[in-house]
């Protein structure tokens, strides 16, 4: 009799729980098919109503992840940012702590604050607790200096993963690609037109010799010939522009030059790259 | 050993009578079902207290279409006005102007909503019917009729007839206001382009445009210095390509007055616009809070 | 053990404090339906002149001809001088399209006039994210709605 009371008793409680926790978990799956279809907007109504009806906060790590994840999606970073950060505080596991902190890092990448990425890249670093997971913190690491437009720095990141890496070998070939921006600036110093050579603007640079050649020309052939005031008008208002304009030049395209090289690896990144991605 | 029996069966039956009733409750509490009338409700009315308005809207939308409930349609009214929704919000606040305990409110609320669509003339036609009119909020729904010819560019009634329904407290200012908006002050366009018709430059300054006067004065003078010198010195084609700059000088000193006294009093309405804004927006356009 | 809650104190503080913060500041980006949106990787290159022919009539096509021109054998190897957004050059033919070759002209005398002015009112112009004023042409058509600041 006792045997039968008791189990008739854990029959129904268990029942009970298992019915309240169903309707949570149905609509737990409802608000993901809504996710996995990239209606974001209406996922989180549905995982902010879960929150709400959760008295027991059994999904509240899920919840603020996943809600997390929908701003991600919409690009909206800060709103992202506050939620994995709630994920952080209710997360119940080493693992889930990870992760949250790693999506926080992923979303600072693409909000291209990638200073507090690397701050947070190196906090996890020294928490003992993920000693074992370097590989993926450089990984990250590498991440937000490529979003940096740190190439060197990013070699040197995923070189700590492996030295085979596919990603030390992009970075290294963009850093290696890309011109030098005071080079090019000097040498059109000394020789205005040479820095747009450089960079592979030849028309441009040789019209830039011309025109200084020229001006230079009608300069000292004023002052040769007396014409003072008409040696320092055809200077002032001439050559000393295109002299001016050459080094504008010469380092606008050596940064334009270096911005081609690095949208090209990231075009890469963005639509071939088969790993894992911001 | 008949005593533990019917203890035991007894027990057995209060069990199997309380345990479901308790299934019953918890049900009850959770409604069975999240998506319930009630739950949407209960949801909805959190996520209005959050300020979570078009979410809030759409859970109050989905529980009218099932119950009927005023304060409900006042809060989803609100939530559309909320979110600058003024349309909707005003269609919805006019569905409780009759047979409503909130009859009152939603007259203010609809009126509200017809002026921050920013069509004052409109508002201003519809604040004198009487069909909408709150006796309640009536002064407060006048004063916003006032308030509303600060903002657009009708003809301002009479000083006493505008400030007499605003508090002490405001007086001085709504009637520097005031004076501003009827007696602006503006630059002449005549006057400009006649003082730079005289004096390159002079029309600029006027205008409050010292440096561009200047520089007009000297590229004209100095163009003009330059032709004279060259025909002087019987150099022709820079005589006369000194004349044609001088003129080109000349000529755009004259319309840049022109166009700089215009911009001068477009900046001046501009600002005075912008002043007027934030000092009802400061004080909210002196209406009071309502929400339910 | 005092360290441990006060630790858990501490926590619990921070996530109700972000709790209130999120759910206000996030209210406001959700007043408006939006979809999912995917961030270009890509940096964004930096500003060039706009080669494209006007074909509205064969007077604009020829003056955009004649600024190619300009814009090839002179203003790309000049440097970038001008402080104003449009740019002289642009600011002209803009004048021309709105008003007519007269007034456009009239309109470009006084813009390359204020352009001389070294001590420029810059609290009288915008100014922009390229760190230029912006100074379209439309302020000085004479035509006061037309203006904007």
């Amino acid at each position: 009799m006792k045997i039968r009371l008791r189990v008739i008793f854990f029959l129904f409680t268990f029942v009970l729980a298992v019915k309240a926790q169903d309707r949570l978990s149905i609509q737990l799956d409802f608000a993901n098919n809504l996710f996995n279809n990239k209606q974001f907007y209406y996922a989180i109504t549905e995982y902010k109503r879960l929150q709400f009806f959760d008295s027991t906060k059994t999904f509240n790590y899920e919840i603020n992840y996943r809600i997390g994840e929908c701003y991600k999606a919409g690009a909206k970073y800060d709103d992202a940012v506050k939620f994995f950060s709630l994920a952080e505080l209710s997360a119940r596991t080493d693992d889930e702590l990870f992760d949250s902190k790693t999506q926080i890092i992923r979303t600072n990448i693409l909000r291209r604050t990638s200073d507090r990425a690397l701050q947070l890249c190196d906090e996890l670093e020294k928490d003992q607790r993920f000693s074992g997971k370097k590989d993926q913190i450089n990984y990250w690491r590498g991440w937000a200096y490529i979003f940096a437009d740190k190439w060197d720095e990013a070699a040197k990141s995923f070189t700590r993963i492996n030295s085979n890496h596919e990603l030390k070998k992009l970075a290294e070939q963009t850093g290696k690609a890309k011109v030098s921006v005071t080079f090019a600036k000097v040498i059109s110093y000394i020789l205005p037109g040479a820095g747009a050579i450089y960079t592979g603007k030849f028309l441009s640079g040789l019209m830039s010799l011309g025109w200084n050649l020229l001006s230079g020309y009608w300069t000292i052939n004023s002052f040769v010939e007396n014409r003072v005031f008409d040696g320092v008008v055809v200077a002032e208002l001439v050559w000393l522009r295109f002299y001016r304009g050459a080094i504008q030049n010469a380092e606008e395209f050596a940064q334009e030059k270096n911005l081609e090289v690095s949208n090209k690896s990231l075009r890469y990144l963005q639509n071939e790259y088969k790993g894992m991605k911001p | 050993m008949l005593r533990t029996k019917i203890t035991n069966r007894l027990l057995f039956v209060i069990l199997l009578v309380i345990v479901p009733l308790t299934t019953i409750n918890c049900q009850l509490a959770t409604d069975g079902n999240i998506l319930s009338s009630q739950n949407r409700l209960r949801f909805g009315n959190y996520l209005y207290h959050e300020k979570d308005y078009l979410r809030a809207a759409d859970e109050f939308k989905e529980y009218l279409s099932s119950e009927s409930n005023d304060t409900i349609v006042f809060r989803l009214a609100n939530s559309y006005f909320q979110i600058g929704r003024y349309t909707e919000a005003a269609n919805n606040f006019k569905g409780l102007f009759f047979g409503s305990q909130l009859s009152e409110e939603a007259r203010l609320m609809f009126y509200e909503s017809v002026f921050f669509q920013n069509d004052y003339k409109l508002f201003r036609v519809l604040a004198d019917e009487q069909n909408f009119g709150s006796s309640l909020y009536g002064k407060d729904i006048e004063r916003l009729k006032y308030i509303s010819f600060f903002l657009d560019n009708s003809k301002l009634p009479e000083e006493n007839l505008v400030l007499k329904n605003f508090p002490d407290s405001v007086q001085s200012r709504l009637l520097n206001f005031y004076q501003q908006k009827k007696f602006p002050k503006l630059k002449s366009i005549t006057t400009s382009v006649i003082l730079s018709t005289l004096i390159p430059g002079a029309g600029k300054i006027y205008t409050g445009e010292v440096g561009d006067g200047i520089t007009s004065l000297i590229a004209t003078a100095l163009t003009a210095y330059l032709a004279i010198t060259n025909f002087k010195a019987d150099h022709q084609f820079r005589g006369w390509m000194f004349s044609g700059l001088a003129a080109f000088f000349y000529a755009g000193n004259i319309y840049g007055s022109a166009a700089s006294a215009q911009i001068y009093n477009a900046r001046i309405q501009f600002n005075f616009d912008n002043e007027v804004r934030l000092f009802f927006e400061h004080r909210n356009y002196f209406l009071p809070k309502i929400d339910y | 053990m005092k360290i441990f809650n006060n630790r858990k104190i501490l926590s619990i503080g921070i996530y109700l404090f972000l709790l209130t913060l999120t759910y206000n500041l996030n209210a406001q980006t959700d007043w408006v339906r939006w979809e999912g949106k995917e961030t270009s990787y890509e940096l964004t290159p930096t500003h060039h002149h706009d080669y494209t022919l006007d074909k509205s009539s064969f007077g604009m096509t020829l003056l955009s001809a004649l600024r190619n021109t300009y814009y090839f054998f002179i203003s790309d190897l000049d440097g970038d001088n001008c402080p104003f957004e449009p740019s002289c050059s642009a600011f002209f033919l803009q004048s021309i399209k709105e008003t007519s070759i007269f007034k456009g002209s009239l309109m470009f005398a006084d813009r390359f006039t204020r352009d001389l002015n070294f001590f420029k009112m810059t609290d009288h112009y915008s100014l922009l994210a390229s760190r230029k004023f912006s100074d379209p042409a439309n302020n000085y058509t004479l035509h006061s709605a037309k203006i904007k600041f």
